[in-house]
């Protein structure tokens, strides 16, 4: 079946979309360090902080904000308040006392009591029965001094007469050294530990993407996710079926096509799904079988080739997985790569000074299966193209790949496929299809002038603002794997999108466990996926506050599977692999 | 580094003038190549059987597939994104890629990767998934690292085998090597930023001065 048809044939899967939560998420931080309570004097708290923060610098890298700096005696937790108070007698003073908390990481004791000693609180005047006088306890230590004929000793000055010297007791608590999560927390640790303030407008990206974003990007990937899932199983199976690699397929989609598509859909009251492909602008499948070096594995899949078996993908075997440059992630990163840098070298007056010993593998881009061919030529008919002179001869075009390794006939028959689309979404511009196929490997009569404006690739150029990956979401067949969950944030793209029956435990997204399994058909398997998932790691790197780069992280949940249809199949397909831990 | 790379020291698990300080010198080489042409200097050797068997340096820039400081407006950007070298093409990816034209995939259970800085988390996991033997890197990387920098994918649970990892092999030099990059304009990005008024910075403060006996010498046992 030609690429088109098979585009055109391909029914969605059916389901919903959910957001996978952050390891910040199902890991709250409950990291916790010690810190400690001074009591002083209520009429210096400006001046502590202020003696504080300079005699010792606050770590930047620790988020204080959410601890209060002072509290009073009715704010502190029980605990504390018992500690505090059998070295630091309530009475012993005048009442007009706050407590200061001082931050991790801890200052050294003795250099903090000597700080805070002018700070001390006033001590409660043992001769007087009565209470502290209102003018007594306003009493600054400066003001104190008028007691005392010694300005130097600001801080013995005032207890003179007495001998309790006025000195700071400290006593060390556990804080939380992260914001709360919720205000539930944050109620928790006020009552256990120190007054926390929780924050909702606070900058939470070091937790989890703004709920707004994750939820808005989340309706608006809904309606087609089930349509590029669909087609990255397609392509999947394509690689699966050739040999070439194991059944993984990505798919990678332009966020901003498909709100063209939205808008145009809306103003011709359409169906917005009807031209899901047209957003879609690579697709990539697993090639990790098809390196000469594993030569020997290739062949012996293609002798058995059109069989039902999937004897070479039962097992995990690290010497024939090929490695992760190999994996649809990685591959489709590249073809997006390499075709913007044509692109660039086309625009460019002068070309890339050339590099020694840089070698890169031919394998992994220059072979295209008929899917991945069909989309990389696929042109855009929404955005304005460059100009046709300026159409750049890929090498990632099929009549280049003709000239490489047909292993297989691999590389013979797609250039059917792009060149036997329908007019909609073929090429256009009869003087660079004509310029295409000086080799004659396809034939250009059909498409001129009827076709759009002029082809330019789906793509953008760094002209148009692409660069990398960034803004393209990216929909796979399977959780991908921890090399190609960083090599997502590394290309930058804005979000990542499994079925959650794709989940592996040798994969770099997922967070948790699935905590309830659905209670249909697949609830065994998922189950199983659970039971794995006791024996896995959870990294969550899509969204992780160490790295700099942060991208979206959607679960697909299917609800509903047609066994006859298309989904079914290709859920058998990779059911077949569904007890083998591989790397996708 | 003001981009990527913190200071910290590692205390050197090899000593700087046994025969990983070659293997890794030659490493250094690549990097000093990358930077002549502009890419970020990381370079890597892998070694089998004392030989040579492939080298690398990021190949970002020339293959387009890396990052530069850029914001556009079709996505959201979280605060914080300090963008400095990425991208899939990193040095390790092409050192094995030269590696796997001459020798098969399974040899590398018996190579050892000597590489500038330390590898990132996307090369961490394909180092494993190639059943590297040993890892042996210049500096530390504590905003990409895979190997104990932000992550420990070389040791983490995995259905590949683990593999031991040395750090501190000449970082100062790795250090310098990135400075010198990140002081320059970087003309290819989109939008570059003037660095006029930067100085290359020299001064090692929190970098202990390493001599070859401070060094402690932890040797796989295969060597």
């Amino acid at each position: 079946m030609h690429a088109a048809e098979i585009v055109k044939a391909i029914e969605p899967l059916k389901g919903s979309v959910v957001a996978i939560k952050t390891v910040q998420e199902t890991r709250p931080i409950e990291d916790f360090a010690d810190a400690f309570i001074a009591e002083i004097n209520v009429k210096s708290a400006s001046k502590v902080i202020k003696a504080l923060d300079s005699a010792f610098p606050r770590d930047e890298s620790l988020p204080m904000s959410h601890l209060r700096r002072f509290a009073k005696r009715n704010m502190i937790p029980q605990e504390l308040l018992a500690a505090i108070e059998a070295v630091s007698p309530p009475d012993l003073h005048d009442g007009q006392t706050l407590f200061v908390m001082i931050p991790p990481p801890l200052p050294d004791a003795e250099a903090l009591r000597k700080l805070l000693a002018q700070f001390a609180p006033q001590p409660r005047r043992r001769n007087s029965s009565t209470p502290p006088r209102p003018d007594l306890a306003t009493l600054q230590p400066e003001a104190a001094l008028s007691d005392s004929p010694s300005a130097a000793q600001a801080s013995t000055s005032s207890t003179s007469p007495e001998p309790q010297i006025p000195q700071i007791s400290l006593v060390k608590t556990r804080v939380p050294i992260y914001p709360p999560f919720n205000i539930s927390q944050a109620d928790q640790w006020t009552k256990t530990m120190w007054p926390v303030v929780f924050n909702p407008a606070a900058p939470r990206s070091n937790v989890s993407p703004p709920p707004q974003i994750l939820s808005r990007t989340r309706e608006a990937i809904e309606p087609r996710a089930g349509h590029f899932l669909a087609l990255a199983r397609k392509v999947a199976e394509e690689a699966h079926t050739s040999g070439r690699g194991r059944a993984v397929g990505a798919v990678v989609v332009d966020p901003a096509i498909e709100s063209e598509l939205e808008s145009i859909a809306w103003d011709k009251d359409s169906d917005p799904t009807e031209h899901w492909m047209d957003a879609v602008v690579a697709v990539a499948g697993d090639v990790r079988y098809a390196r000469p070096e594993a030569a020997h594995k290739f062949s012996e899949t293609n002798k058995t080739l059109g069989d039902e078996t999937s004897q070479t993908t039962s097992g995990y075997n690290p010497d024939t997985e090929g490695g992760p440059d190999l994996h649809a992630l990685m591959r489709a990163a590249e073809f997006i790569a390499r075709r913007r840098r044509q692109q660039d070298e086309e625009l460019a007056e002068t070309p890339e000074p050339a590099l020694p010993v840089v070698l890169t593998d031919p394998q992994l881009s220059n072979q295209l299966s008929p899917l991945e061919s069909y989309f990389l030529n696929e042109t855009s008919r929404l955005t304005q193209g460059p100009e046709p002179d300026q159409w750049p001869t890929s090498n990632l075009s099929p009549k280049k790949r003709k000239h490489g390794d047909s292993g297989a006939g691999w590389a013979d028959e797609p250039q059917v496929s792009s060149c036997s689309t329908a007019p909609s979404t073929a090429p256009s511009g009869e003087k660079n299809l004509s310029a295409r196929t000086e080799d004659g490997s396809c034939s250009a009569v059909d498409y001129n002038e009827d076709g759009p404006s002029s082809p330019g690739s789906r793509i953008r150029t760094r002209s148009e603002g692409g660069y990398l990956c960034t803004g393209l979401d990216i929909y796979l067949t399977h959780e991908p794997c921890v090399c190609c969950s960083m090599g997502i944030l590394l290309s930058r793209f804005r979000a990542v999108i499994y079925p959650r029956t794709g989940r592996l435990p040798s994969g770099g997204i997922a967070s948790e466990p699935i905590v309830r399994p659905t209670r249909d058909e697949h609830a065994s398997k998922e189950e199983k996926e659970e039971h794995h998932g006791e024996d896995r790691e959870y990294y969550g790197l899509h969204w992780r506050k160490e790295l700099n780069w942060r991208a979206l992280g959607y679960e697909f949940v299917e609800t509903e599977l047609n066994e006859a249809g298309e989904g079914a199949t290709a859920l058998t397909k990779d059911g077949s692999q569904e007890d083998v831990i591989f790397h996708a | 580094m003001d981009e990527a790379f913190s200071e910290i020291e590692i205390t050197p698990a090899v000593s700087e003038n046994s025969k990983h300080a070659q293997w890794m010198k030659a490493a250094l080489d690549m990097g000093e190549k990358a930077l002549e042409h502009g890419e970020t200097p990381v370079g890597c050797v892998l070694v089998h059987n004392d030989k040579i068997v492939g080298r690398g340096m990021n190949d970002t820039n020339r293959s387009m597939n890396n990052s530069l400081k850029r914001r556009t407006s079709t996505s959201w950007k979280p605060p914080h994104a300090k963008i400095s070298w990425q991208g899939t093409r990193h040095a390790e990816f092409l050192a094995i890629a030269e590696f796997l034209q001459s020798f098969p995939k399974s040899a590398l259970q018996s190579t050892d990767l000597y590489v500038t800085v330390e590898p990132c988390i996307m090369c961490a996991s394909a180092l494993r998934q190639y059943r590297i033997r040993s890892v042996y890197f210049g500096c530390a990387n504590d905003r990409f690292g895979g190997t104990g920098g932000v992550l420990t994918i070389h040791a983490d649970r995995s259905i590949d085998s683990a593999y031991p990892v040395y750090g501190g092999l000449f970082q100062k030099e790795a250090i310098m090597l990135l400075r010198r990059f990140y002081i320059q304009e970087n003309t290819k990005a989109p939008v570059p930023r003037a660095k006029k008024h930067r100085e290359l910075n020299t001064a090692f403060d929190q970098v202990r001065e390493i001599t070859a006996t401070n060094g402690v010498e932890v040797l796989p046992s295969s060597q």
